[in-house]
């Protein structure tokens, strides 16, 4: 096929023309549209597609070679999972909401320059935030204001790179840069992608954000966000040794925090952050075993957090909690939702037969490789944490431990079916690597299955539920929430405001008062003053004058429209033509 | 529900089942030495026979020491902690 189709177009029109369809026709048109982008990426030939010019740079829709196709198979399997798990839901403008997202995360993936790549960061941005907004619950908003309020914030430091970018190199090309080259530029933009693949310290708002998300939204959420970020940064900044210890630190942060939290999926939304510390890690070592390893990971990751959030969504759904303290039991009434779950916990524990075993190891053995052997250290450190908590915590505190304390049914069809769907994708993916390896950007010449591999894999594993056994009581699930980074903003703002009532509020009454008691005295003196030189002298050479300052006046009134927005917005479109002429001129 | 029976099988035989899985682990354990008499690698941790049993028992026990101690020292706080 030598015409290329952009896949995202089919989720742009789909959300458009989806209000149009009624009942059983609506629900067939909701999984066409993942189905169509399947087929279109199966078409896909590599090359450069959709090349325009537009206010001086050229910008690329379709840069289609084996590391964006690789993350298109993915994104569009998952996109097609995630509206079969979602299917039941009725609201239009959630469906809507995960096709604009869906539909912006494969134009990133397949932009060739920074602009194109800005504008479908943005609407990711805008678009995943009403899959927190609809559980229209008070938390839920209050998340979703701040999971937008940290995007924007990342997208603003991209921009801003993106701007420096272009007068260093006079080009908005998304091409591989090099560590050594790298300057304020390349690091605001590294900054800006950072903060969506979660990497420390700029991931709190995930934790805080995916826990609040609808039920179907979540499912979404933990596949795309972070793992278009991982693509940026696979193309973008491999090599970079500051992603290696970053994405190190994130594997064992993500399961710390795993091991003490209560909710469900806040103990998931803990392991996407762990889990991307591996893809990052595997960008940051920077050989081809540790980039493929990074995709590959990505790859499975994708898979199986999706199964394991649709595990826990499902029992959040039929049961209405997700915390491990109310749960327990469940294996009676839900054991199919039982076997995926766990399903998704072996496959991201690294279990040999499952997709981690044969992802994950590539990114651990090619820091074995290099010779990096502490993050080798910490990576499996990691590995103990993730199965301690998702595989061996979570199952046991919600499927067993304690009688049921709720008698419940397993989830909808159109649930199940997709977990059970997910589940297969999984057990294909480790028993059968070379599919997945077929995919990868660069050739593959690892091999999961040896002796040793299998070997340490199952040591580190077993032991692991052998100090569980023997140390359960002290893991039993509290009902509390833990701090993290995103405590400075939460506290912050409520610090500022305590201030301001307190502190200004007090300070402009006083300046009041006295205004009123000791400034109105001394202005009636200097207006009299003023009034006598004002008749004599100055009456003739302002009257000209003043006719223009009236007219400046208008304008200005019509400026000050009293929205905070408008001014922010105002205010950001300033500074940007100030940097602007500032850095036209040196 | 055929699962249901088989996980009330195995509680109702929780001994049975805690003895095979120890001597699973003591066979994992002894093929690993086994594997390091034909096997050597490049690094120290490659060498050691058993290394990655002792990791998992004194990884897994200071992971679950570690963050529990640190949550109840100050990072749990009352589920309205935020209001």
């Amino acid at each position: 096929m030598d015409r290329w189709v952009h896949p995202a177009i089919f989720y742009f029109i789909g959300a458009l023309l989806l209000p149009f369809f009624k009942g059983k026709a609506k629900k067939g048109f909701i999984l066409l549209i993942p189905l169509l982008s399947i087929i279109d990426v199966a078409l896909m030939h590599e090359g450069i597609f959709g090349t325009y010019e537009f206010l001086n740079v050229s910008v690329t829709f379709g840069r289609v070679d084996k590391l964006s196709l690789v993350f298109a198979w993915v994104f569009t399997i998952m996109a097609f999972l995630g509206a079969l798990y979602a299917l039941h839901v009725k609201e239009d403008g959630h469906h809507i909401a995960g096709f604009f997202y869906v539909g912006s995360s494969l134009g990133a993936l397949f932009s060739g320059d920074y602009l194109s790549l800005f504008i479908f960061w943005e609407i990711m941005a805008f678009s995943s935030v009403f899959l927190v907004w609809y559980r229209k619950k008070k938390r839920s908003i209050d998340a979703g204001f701040r999971y937008l309020l940290m995007h924007i914030f990342g997208g603003l430091c991209f921009l801003a790179g993106m701007m420096f970018y272009y007068y260093k190199t006079g080009g908005l090309a998304f091409e591989r840069i090099l560590p050594e080259g790298a300057g304020l530029a390349e690091y605001l933009i590294l900054a800006g992608f950072s903060l969506n693949a979660a990497v420390l310290p700029l991931h709190a708002w995930l934790p805080d954000a995916y826990p609040e998300a609808t039920v179907e939204g979540a499912v979404f959420m933990c596949a795309f966000t972070t793992k278009t970020a991982v693509y940026v940064l696979a193309r973008g900044f491999p090599g970079f040794e500051i992603l290696a210890i970053l994405g190190t630190a994130m594997t064992v942060y993500g399961v710390f925090y795993a091991v003490i939290e209560n909710d469900m999926r806040r103990v998931l939304a803990y392991h996407i952050i762990s889990q991307v510390g591996y893809m990052v890690a595997g960008v940051g070592i920077g050989t081809e075993m540790a980039v493929n390893g990074a995709c590959a990971h990505a790859f499975a990751h994708i898979l199986y957090k999706a199964l394991l959030f649709m595990g826990a969504g499902a029992v959040l759904y039929m049961t209405g909690t997700a915390k491990l303290s109310k749960l327990g039991g469940l294996y009676k009434y839900m054991p199919l939702t039982m076997i995926c779950y766990v399903v998704g916990a072996v496959s991201i524990s690294g279990f040999p037969l499952f997709s981690g075993f044969v992802s994950k190891s590539m990114v651990v053995a090619s820091a074995h490789e290099s010779g990096r052997i502490g993050l080798l250290l910490f990576m499996n450190l990691a590995g103990i944490g993730t199965f301690l908590s998702v595989g061996l915590k979570v199952t046991y505190f919600a499927f067993f431990s304690k009688e049921p304390a709720i008698e419940v049914k397993e989830p909808p069809k159109n649930m199940l079916w997709s977990m059970g769907l997910t589940s297969a994708l999984c057990f294909i993916i480790g028993i059968y690597p070379q599919s997945l390896y077929a995919l990868l950007p660069y050739p593959v010449h690892y091999h999961p299955y040896t002796l040793s591999h299998l070997a340490e894999t199952l040591q580190i594993l077993s032991f692991t539920g052998l100090v569980f056994f023997l140390l359960v009581g002290k893991l039993a699930p509290e009902d509390k929430i833990n701090l993290d980074v995103d405590y400075f903003y939460r506290k912050g703002t409520w610090l500022f405001m305590k201030f301001d009532e307190k502190v200004i509020s007090v300070v402009d009454a006083i300046w009041g008062e006295l205004y009123r008691t000791l400034g109105l005295s001394f202005l009636f003196k200097n207006a009299e003053i003023s009034n006598t030189i004002d008749r004599k002298v100055i009456d003739g050479i302002v009257d000209g004058s003043a006719t223009t300052v009236r007219g400046i006046g208008s304008i200005v009134k019509r400026l000050q429209t009293g929205r905070i927005q408008a001014y922010i917005g105002f205010s950001l479109f300033i500074f940007f033509i100030i940097l602007w002429i500032f850095l036209g001129r040196t | 529900m055929k699962i249901v029976h088989y996980i009330e099988f195995l509680r109702s035989n929780i001994k049975t089942l805690r003895n095979t899985l120890i001597a699973y682990l003591v066979v994992l354990v002894l093929y690993d030495i086994l594997l390091h008499l034909v096997e050597h690698g490049h690094y120290f941790i490659d060498n050691i026979p058993a290394f990655w049993t002792i990791f998992g028992i004194v990884g897994c026990f200071l992971l679950i020491k570690v963050a529990k101690g640190i949550a109840h020292i100050f990072l749990s706080k009352d589920v309205d902690y935020y209001g």
